[in-house]
């Protein structure tokens, strides 16, 4: 328990030097963009290829269920709501945990063992601000954008099973898809994404930058960071579901 | 082009396990011992994914029922998307997350520590010694996961309906039942079957195949959930299209 709460308060101390780092303009805009294009072009085809099946899965479970009522038409604002409320932003950021984090936890698990932060340090160079800070805001900026590409990936998913194999009417689907949608909607799966991403992006690179004990303390690190990661979005995944679509509290 | 020839290298290790695995049997001591680490110590992180699965399939079911008049559905719709669809996924995604990049970033420091050539060099069959117990043993448990994940995703999806959602227990509780059928269970220990083989295989060819030094045993976990979270979703459709479809 006191081990949890201690690295919770380092990993928050390490978010605040990142902030610092950002605001006093020592992150590098370069090697931002580079990560930025790396880790959304790292992450891309595994997003869609997790959010296209399951958009396909819903719109298989979806219709059997609303055909018992004769209401098919419901499927696509069903589907839709689904896909950006909650699937895509969740299985988009577990997959961009497993492979962005990660990624970025073994490059600076690598870096650390080879003694290359140190020597970036040597140099009067802040290792945390260089190598760091532009890894946690690439993954804060990539995550809603990759979520993105994971709603439309989905609700197309949606659309070929419903429509191109199941034969349901395509006029149909596509003028009722905004149904239950709204927005509101879409703005809280941004927030919501972007949220996950910081998680992430704090949680990788702090397990990457302070790890320890050679190489089997990298795949600790890498082990870790997809572990942990998942852990904290989805609880505040809670949260941030309760705080945008609510409903009664008691 | 790399992803053609891996499936291809896939293919040869599959061979390979085969034909050094299908003559011995295992030793039980190691299976059970691998079911014990994959089991117990994979359990915490699983109840609590799955219990917050549940919380939120229990609110976005209210929200999406509840302007229709139909709160009462919540119940339904929890244990048909819990049961169906979310429970074997996420449970099977957790395991891969924990277990499974554990079994790869392991293997992958024996293969760089050259341990693994150790083995080979005292007729051990590295094969039969590393992967054939960690492949039995997640093929025991993870059934069992699935039917733990879902407990935790209902007893989660029950708290937050009455709670915080101010909804009746009973009915609830009745509407789940109907969305239930005993079918069911046996479909997604299936599920949970699969996933655990597909689980043990990637992510131990991943550990095999590890490249030099540090960055090889990051890129080995790395690649080994990545993969294993991409081939569940894909089976997951074509399994559930087979059941339900």
């Amino acid at each position: 328990m006191t081990a949890t709460l201690e690295l919770l308060g380092r990993i928050g101390l390490f978010g605040a030097r990142v902030v610092w780092a950002t605001v006093t303009l020592q992150v590098p805009l370069q090697t931002f963009l580079d990560q930025l294009r790396t880790v959304i072009l790292r992450c891309m085809l595994p997003v869609i290829a997790v959010v296209f099946p399951f958009g396909m899965v819903m719109s298989l479970q979806g219709l059997e269920i609303f055909a018992l009522y004769g209401s098919q038409r419901l499927l696509s604002p069903f589907v839709a709501a689904a896909i950006i409320r909650e699937l895509s932003p969740v299985m988009a950021s577990t997959l961009v945990a497993a492979q962005g984090g990660a990624s970025f936890a073994a490059e600076l698990g690598a870096m650390r063992i080879k003694e290359e932060l140190d020597a970036t340090d040597v140099m009067g160079v802040d290792s945390l601000a260089f190598h760091a800070a532009p890894r946690v805001l690439a993954l804060t900026v990539a995550c809603p954008v990759l979520n993105l590409m994971g709603c439309i990936s989905g609700i197309v998913g949606g659309y070929f099973t419903a429509v191109i194999m199941e034969g349901e009417a395509h006029g149909v689907f596509m003028s009722e898809m905004w149904g239950l949608t709204g927005p509101a909607d879409v703005w809280g799966t941004v927030i919501k994404t972007t949220v996950f991403g910081a998680i992430i992006g704090l949680i990788s690179c702090y397990l990457g930058f302070n790890t320890r004990g050679g190489a089997a303390g990298v795949g600790r690190a890498v082990n870790d960071t997809v572990v942990y990661s998942i852990l904290v979005f989805i609880a505040a995944n809670y949260l941030l579901t309760s705080a945008f679509f609510g409903g009664a509290m008691p | 082009m790399s992803f053609v020839a891996g499936i291809g290298r896939f293919c040869i290790f599959l061979a390979a396990f085969f034909r050094a695995t299908i003559r011995r049997p295992p030793h039980p001591g190691m299976v059970l011992a691998e079911a014990y680490r994959i089991g117990v110590k994979s359990l915490p992180v699983l109840v609590i994914i799955a219990a917050f699965v549940g919380t939120n399939l229990a609110l976005q079911g209210y929200n999406a029922f509840a302007p229709l008049g139909g709160q009462r559905l919540v119940g339904m719709f929890v244990s048909t998307a819990g049961i169906r669809e979310m429970a074997p996924v996420i449970a099977a995604a957790m395991i891969a997350a924990k277990a499974g990049t554990e079994m790869a970033s392991h293997i992958a420091v024996m293969r760089i520590r050259e341990q693994i050539d150790a083995l080979e060099v005292m007729a051990v069959d590295p094969m039969w010694y590393l992967i054939l117990p960690r492949l039995l043993g997640i093929v025991l448990v993870l059934p069992a996961l699935t039917i733990i994940a879902i407990f935790t995703t209902l007893c989660s999806a029950y708290l937050v309906t009455v709670w915080q959602l101010g909804l009746n227990g009973a009915v609830f509780l009745e509407f789940a039942r109907q969305g239930i059928q005993g079918v069911d269970f046996i479909y997604c220990m299936t599920k949970g079957l699969v996933f655990g083989i597909i689980i043990a295989l990637v992510s131990c060819f991943f550990g095999f195949e590890a490249g030099r030094g540090p960055e090889g045993v990051g890129r080995a976990t790395n690649g080994a959930v990545v993969t294993v979270s991409v081939a569940v979703v894909f089976l997951n459709y074509f399994l559930s299209e087979l059941f339900y479809g």
